[in-house]
């Protein structure tokens, strides 16, 4: 388990305040967050390197504040490896391993048996990688903290990596407590995200929750949400929306009506009346020919504006009473609706997908 | 156009550098080789000249080291004083810091005679060359270090450390070793500088004779003749430690660099 309370610490430029989470015993956490969020001082504070200058670290039950980094049975594995250039392979890995066998092990597990006698310098980004989390591992640590251990490594490798540390973590039910930019990493790493802005923990949870549920259009923003609206918010008891008269009572359940620019969307919230914001995610957003009878509570029509291919999916841009709305559709959808730049095109999401913040 | 007045305005530069120690190693080199085989004080000199530096040294590395570690990886209240004060003797005129050392050493100081009453004498003996080569060199040997262990990212230490090695430990089986070169380099200039120091030991023991003082004592006692042999046999003892320093850059691998080492 890791546990922190009200921790503050400085390194450098960065600095932590008031930081508090939990992560379960043989939990995994994700710590995300913009560059210089303090993610790494995170870690390296947890670890003893950079020393807490108020609050309680807790690892396994135990309060570890005050101890040395070796004290406290952990492992860290850098972004950047960190392999002793002066050792071979063999060396780093058998560094602070246990035993022998767990050296092999770990080794073998990561495959970099075959370097074991290559100079460090020899090796490319990504072996120097699989080395450090080979040599992190074979010290059989309790806790293993993990900086964008991934960032160096080709995608095949990255995945092949990630399910080995993901069998590994299963087998030995270590903590793990991982930096990453990547949200679609952590959603499928992680139990819990911990969101880090200027050194604070500014929001914390389930990582889907996080994903869907961001508290702040910031937070939104930094996890890549495509519909971030600026607007305001008023509880609604008998008001139906106005874009549809065939619906006109069916809306009545509904709390919240949030008005942008020249729309308003249905939402379900607990916001206080006023300024807020509407977060969108584009793959809450279907696109149809026409304005359809279904539980979609929000449907504009509108006016195709940009198309972007990314990946399987297509960024679609709609404009709407001057608003964009962007929708994520499959390029099959692209095909069958003829989704072209200029087309009129109706965008849809359900209440339940706005989330205000 | 520029290019031939920087190339003419180098030469002569290098010329003024260069030109003095040629001629002086041209005019007394040969002699002072073979007078090697005949002058005992000279011998005597340059055994002690070796003998005190390498002390020097020795104590320089033993007290130094600490120092500039704590200077390259602590942050502290007072850290940029203590950076000042430890270059305090590169500033001071070296005759300056003789009168200094003999002010605190001297055997009309509280000290100078509690370690005279104890058998050490400081002024006048091998033990005041010793400590006016460390006072003027290791403060050399500190800013070389200090640099030396700057290079060496402390990630390495953090992972040593949670790799279950304490801090002396992770110093020894990790910063010492990727740092080792640059030390290496730090004691040999130390070591040069002590080799050359004059000002210094002159006013704190002028007898026995260094061999910077034994050149200076033969210009002002025979002339410049005599004195020559000596200065051309200094000269190409300080050889020594640069051909020493271009060896250790010259054998600098690439790797080095790549692992955030230079």
């Amino acid at each position: 388990m890791i546990s922190l309370r009200l921790v503050n610490a400085r390194a450098g430029g960065f600095r932590l305040t008031d930081v508090t989470f939990d992560v379960s015993d043989g939990g995994y956490g994700v710590v995300i967050g913009p560059a210089g969020a303090g993610k790494t001082t995170l870690l390296e504070t947890i670890a003893g390197v950079t020393r807490a200058t108020s609050g309680h670290i807790v690892l396994r039950g135990e309060d570890v504040t005050s101890l040395g980094p070796e004290r406290r049975r952990l492992g860290i594995v850098y972004q950047h490896a960190y392999l002793f250039p002066h050792l071979t392979v063999r060396e780093n890995v058998e560094y602070g391993a246990v035993s022998a066998d767990d050296a092999a092990d770990a080794a073998d597990r990561f495959g970099v048996g075959g370097l074991y006698d290559r100079a460090v310098h020899s090796l490319s980004g990504g072996e120097r990688q699989l080395v450090a989390i080979a040599r992190a591992i074979a010290a059989r640590p309790e806790v293993l903290l993990l900086d964008e251990p991934f960032s160096a490594l080709d995608p095949r490798t990255r995945g092949t990596t990630r399910r080995q540390l993901r069998a590994t973590y299963f087998e030995r039910g270590f903590t793990v407590l991982q930096v990453t930019h990547d949200f679609a990493e952590a959603g499928v790493l992680g139990d819990v995200a911990i969101v880090l802005d200027q050194g604070r923990v500014v929001q914390k949870g389930d990582p889907a929750d996080v994903f869907h549920r961001p508290v702040s259009p910031y937070i939104a923003d930094f996890l890549g949400v495509e519909n971030v609206f600026a607007g305001t918010a008023r509880p609604i008891r008998t008001e139906a929306p106005d874009w549809r008269d065939a619906a006109k009572n069916q809306f009545a359940e509904l709390p919240v009506a949030f008005t942008t620019g020249g729309l308003t969307f249905y939402a379900l919230g607990d916001v206080v009346p006023g300024p807020t914001h509407a977060v969108i995610r584009a793959e809450e957003v279907s696109l149809s020919v026409e304005l359809s009878m279904s539980s979609m509570q929000n449907q504009f029509r509108g006016r195709i504006v940009e198309i972007v291919p990314a990946g399987a999916l297509s960024k679609v841009t709609v404009e709407a009473s001057g608003t964009l709305i962007v929708a994520a559709v499959t390029a099959r959808s692209v095909r069958e609706l003829s989704l072209d730049v200029g087309r009129e095109i109706v965008a849809g999401f359900k209440a339940t997908a706005v989330h205000l913040c | 156009m520029a290019s031939v007045i920087i190339a003419v305005v180098a030469s002569l530069f290098l010329l003024f550098l260069v030109g003095p120690v040629a001629g002086l190693v041209g005019a007394g080199g040969a002699r002072g080789i073979a007078s090697l085989g005949t002058d005992a004080e000279l011998r005597q000199s340059l055994l002690l000249t070796a003998l005190t530096a390498t002390t020097a040294t020795v104590l320089g590395i033993l007290g130094g080291t600490p120092v500039a570690y704590v200077l390259a990886r602590r942050t502290f209240r007072g850290k940029a004083l203590l950076a000042a004060i430890m270059d305090l003797p590169l500033v001071i005129p070296h005759p300056v810091a003789g009168i200094a050392l003999l002010l605190v050493l001297g055997r009309g100081s509280a000290l100078g005679s509690a370690l005279y009453a104890v058998g050490l004498r400081v002024a006048g003996s091998p033990t005041g060359i010793i400590c006016a080569m460390l006072f003027v060199s290791a403060p050399l040997y500190v800013s070389a270090a200090r640099e030396s262990f700057a290079r060496v990212d402390a990630r390495f230490e953090a992972v040593a450390r949670t790799l279950g090695d304490d801090a002396w430990r992770a110093f020894r089986r990790v910063t010492l070793p990727l740092s080792a070169r640059g030390l290496t380099a730090a004691a040999i200039v130390m070591w040069a500088r002590a080799v050359s120091e004059f000002g210094a030991i002159v006013i704190l023991t002028y007898n026995p004779k260094v061999a910077s003082v034994l050149s200076y004592d033969r210009f002002t006692a025979f002339g410049l003749q005599e004195a020559l042999p000596v200065a051309a046999v200094l000269v190409l003892l300080a050889l020594v430690p640069l051909a020493a320093l271009r060896a250790l850059r010259r054998d600098e691998s690439p790797a080095a660099g790549a692992a955030g080492l230079r």
